[in-house]
């Protein structure tokens, strides 16, 4: 494992499931004529990983994708030949050899757009940041560990920091939140939010990942 | 993307089914496109989508300019919920945009169970059910398929069926309707043109008149429509559309893989069924030609799994030829290849060690009936010392598990045939123990029943299907025979499917209200236990009237006149005949490699004889 591409997921494609996504991944390599390292053994495989798995329905611009490139193609061929075989909406942006270790990868830049079809309440913002800044904020989510089949966590100190612009018919939610171990989907902040504050519960939500973030708040790649 | 759509598809279950934008979806421009054309498909999109047929038609109709062919699939109950709710109509997949406003809409219809999903994929796009309520040209509303042979039960709702294969006709009667489209004739004056196209049946130039004991009197053609119409074929298979670049879809589907059609047809004869007799005569593929087509599909999909499609694989002649050819491929690029369909006899089982290297899970066979004197008379041509072999060899070679099928309730079954079922599995135990190197790992033997469906255009089209109970009793009775077996697991079907099934495949128009009855009271995906109902279905016959028993369960006279009497698959009706005769002498009949039985179908080829098989 010695590759990587960075790639956007968008429109349509937003659908597609972590699994189905990287069947899509080893069916595009084989059909551009890319030669990748296989999994050893009993069934071997196009070997592909995905750096952290999102959720369907949310478009991003920063999935990272692990895989070996064999053969004698320059990275710089591979973007553009993986691309033009890829379902719509898959754009390969990047193709680089692995410099930094993945658990060095800790934030992750959303984009959260909450939408009020009937105009957006004026108190949302007021609301929402005063969630946002609560002391903490303790949730559960299902756990098949656990016995009692769900765990609790805190998930205001899993937020490192945020802003909020308000439009007529909506409030965008630009959050950096923990990525990994243990990271936060912000599928729970809309969930808490909506709990804390049932009447400003937005008619639709839309989750974006901007950009994916180092322990600095660099950029990661 | 359609703003409705955004909002429903976090709400749904594997919205990826929904959305299009797959690699190799073909997208045109609206303004460059004169005709558009919905390929409904009345099932799951994982099903649909694996349908060879549909994406053939695909395919081929899109190499046309000016037509735009696009998908749509029976959304799941979630999907329909969310649609209904917010007012959504069924779309293409590829363009999102009604398929009301589409020219023709057609769909695949491989199976009786899929009826209720016809109407309500119509009812979700908008659309009147009933083609006399739908009074202009578009869209039109056609259907094809191996149902086809039998459409009465959906005449009221479609407006022409094609027979057959459907490469030629399609792009035939596409034509038509741009002509008549152009011209501004009636809807009626275009169904009254279309008929005359071959292997179109139009159902409502046909007027049925019914005897008091509710057998069908008499059938009139209107309006110079044909008394016969013949089914389509392609002759040479070489010529047809191979889709080599097709779509891949971007969620799994239930054959995702490369399949490569060997032939049409099948030379066997099984007199139980139907696809051997409806798509005669066998044509094959050429062999070089195939392995060429499946390497070129595997390099423009990606997909690294190929399976040989046909009615049954080993009857293709260049078969070993085939396969060594596309190992040379397969091997080195880690792409398996698969053969469904192998009779369970010496060469297909050394063929199928050649192949698995590395799995071996379990066999499938269907011996179909348990004693050799019933598998003589249904014609299903495996001989016990066939089966005992394969097993043999398989348990030999590690296989520790075998599927066995079989149907209950076949014409001339007697409880001697039934208990036949438990010997043929302890038989296979018994090979098991004498042959297996290692007995360490214990031995599966699956014994699965169904109930036999006798099926229009077979020699079994006149037969009277056993009822729920009996077919209860014989499945009770194999059950205590195979009590202390404990190496073998018993499934059987339930009957409650079948008998609708036997209904609708030989029923006749004055079923359509049942259909529509049971579909308004929520009567949807038949073939998935999810939603069946057998009660709801009962209900809906009770409250037309109708009695189901003499549809599924009557023996008809030798001359009555059928209710599939107009479409023709080309196989003659004294031939079927004579083979229910052969039947109850058990005797069988040879396949066509070995000698012609003047079946009929050899027609359809110029010179009128059939050199494939």
């Amino acid at each position: 494992m010695a590759d990587r591409l960075l790639f956007a997921k968008t429109g349509r494609a937003r659908y597609i499931s972590h699994l189905d996504l990287m069947g899509t991944f080893q069916r595009a390599f084989f059909r551009a004529g890319i030669e990748i390292k296989h999994t050893e053994g009993y069934n071997r495989h196009p070997f592909v990983s995905i750096a952290l798995p999102l959720s369907v329905g949310f478009s991003s611009e920063c999935e990272i994708l692990e895989f070996g490139l064999m053969g004698d193609i320059p990275h710089e061929e591979v973007p553009q030949r993986l691309t033009d075989v890829m379902p719509e909406g898959i754009i390969i942006q990047k193709c680089y050899p692995v410099e930094r270790k993945l658990k060095e990868l800790s934030h992750l830049n959303y984009i959260i757009n909450m939408e009020y079809a009937e105009g957006r309440p004026t108190e949302v913002e007021v609301a929402l940041r005063e969630f946002l800044t609560r002391e903490s904020h303790v949730m559960r989510k299902k756990s098949k560990k656990a016995k009692c089949g769900y765990t609790e966590f805190d998930l205001i100190p899993l937020v490192h920091s945020f802003g909020l612009e308000c439009h007529r018919d909506s409030i965008t939610l630009d959050a950096i939140l923990a990525a990994q171990n243990p990271g936060l989907n912000p599928e729970f902040i809309r969930l808490a939010f909506c709990e804390a504050y049932p009447e400003y519960t937005p008619d639709f939500v839309s989750f974006h990942r901007r950009e994916v973030l180092d322990g600095t708040m660099s950029v990661f790649r | 993307m359609n703003r409705t759509l955004e909002q429903i598809l976090p709400k749904v279950q594997k919205p990826a089914r929904y959305t299009g934008g797959e690699y190799n979806e073909i997208i045109k421009e609206r303004s460059r496109v004169d005709t558009r054309y919905a390929l409904c498909f009345p099932d799951t999109y994982e099903i649909g989508m694996s349908n060879l047929g549909c994406r053939i038609l695909y395919g081929m109709m899109n190499e046309v300019e000016g037509v735009w062919c696009e998908r749509a699939y029976a959304p799941w109950g979630d999907m329909e919920e969310e649609m209904r709710r917010e007012g959504m109509l069924l779309y293409g997949l590829e363009s999102g945009d009604p398929i009301a406003d589409f020219d023709i809409i057609g769909f695949s219809l491989g199976y009786e169970m899929a009826y209720t999903n016809v109407l309500n994929m119509l009812d979700l796009a908008g659309l009147p059910l009933r083609s006399s309520e739908r009074t202009a040209l578009s869209p039109i509303v056609v259907s094809g398929g191996t149902c086809a042979a039998n459409p009465e039960p959906l005449a009221p709702f479609v407006d022409f069926f094609i027979l057959g294969e459907g490469e030629e006709v399609t792009l035939e009667y596409i034509e038509l309707y741009r002509r008549a489209r152009d011209e501004d004739w009636s809807k009626e004056e275009f169904l009254i043109e279309v008929a005359q196209i071959k292997g179109i049946y139009v159902p409502s130039l046909y007027d049925v008149e019914y005897q008091e004991d509710g057998t069908i009197a008499k059938i009139t053609p209107l309006k110079g429509a044909p008394a016969v119409v013949e089914k389509r074929i392609m002759e040479h298979l070489d010529e047809a559309f191979f889709p080599v670049k097709t779509i891949i879809p971007s969620t799994e589907i239930v054959h995702d893989r490369v399949v490569l059609e060997l032939f049409r047809g099948c030379i066997r004869g099984c007199r139980f069924c139907q696809a051997g007799y409806a798509y005669r005569p066998m044509r094959c593929r050429d062999a070089e030609k195939l392995a060429q087509m499946g390497k070129d599909a595997c390099s423009a999909s990606g997909y690294q799994e190929i399976t040989l499609s046909s009615l049954s694989t080993t009857d293709y002649p260049p078969l070993m030829g085939l396969c060594d050819d596309l190992l040379e491929y397969c091997v080195p690029n880690d792409i398996a290849l698969s053969l469904p369909s192998l009779r369970a006899d010496t060469f297909s089982m050394n063929l199928m060690e050649r192949l698995q290297k590395v799995r071996k899970g379990g066999l499938t066979f269907a011996p179909e009936a348990g004693t050799q004197r019933l598998r003589d008379a249904i014609n299903k041509n495996l001989s016990e010392e066939d089966l005992m072999q394969s097993c043999k060899t398989a348990f030999m070679g590690g296989w520790s598990g075998v599927k066995l099928y079989f149907m209950l309730g076949l014409p001339t079954e007697t409880d001697e045939d039934v208990l036949g079922i438990a010997d043929l599995a302890r038989k296979v135990y018994q090979t098991w123990r004498d042959n297996a190197p290692s007995r360490a790992r214990g031995i599966r033997i699956s014994v699965s029943t169904s109930c036999f469906i006798p099926k229009p255009n077979t020699p079994f089209q006149w037969e009277g299907q056993v009822t729920m109970e009996e077919y209860q009793r014989r499945v009770n009775l194999l059950r205590e025979a195979l009590r202390k077996d404990k190496s073998v697991t018993y499934h059987w079907h339930d009957a409650d499917t079948s008998i609708l099934e036997a209904v609708f495949s030989r029923g006749d128009r004055r079923l359509a209200p049942v259909i529509e009855e049971a579909w308004s009271k929520g009567a949807k995906f038949d073939a998935w236990t999810e939603y069946f109902s057998y009660k709801r279905w009962a209900e809906a016959f009770e409250h037309c009237g109708i009695d189901m028993s003499f549809y599924a369960n009557r023996e008809r006279t030798k001359d009555e006149l059928f209710p599939w009497s107009v479409p023709s698959i080309g196989v003659s009706r004294e031939f079927l005949w004579q083979e229910r005769e052969l039947c109850y002498a058990a005797k069988i009949t040879p396949d066509c490699k070995h000698q012609c039985s003047a079946c009929g179908a050899s027609k359809f080829l110029k010179g009128g004889v059939c050199t494939n098989g």
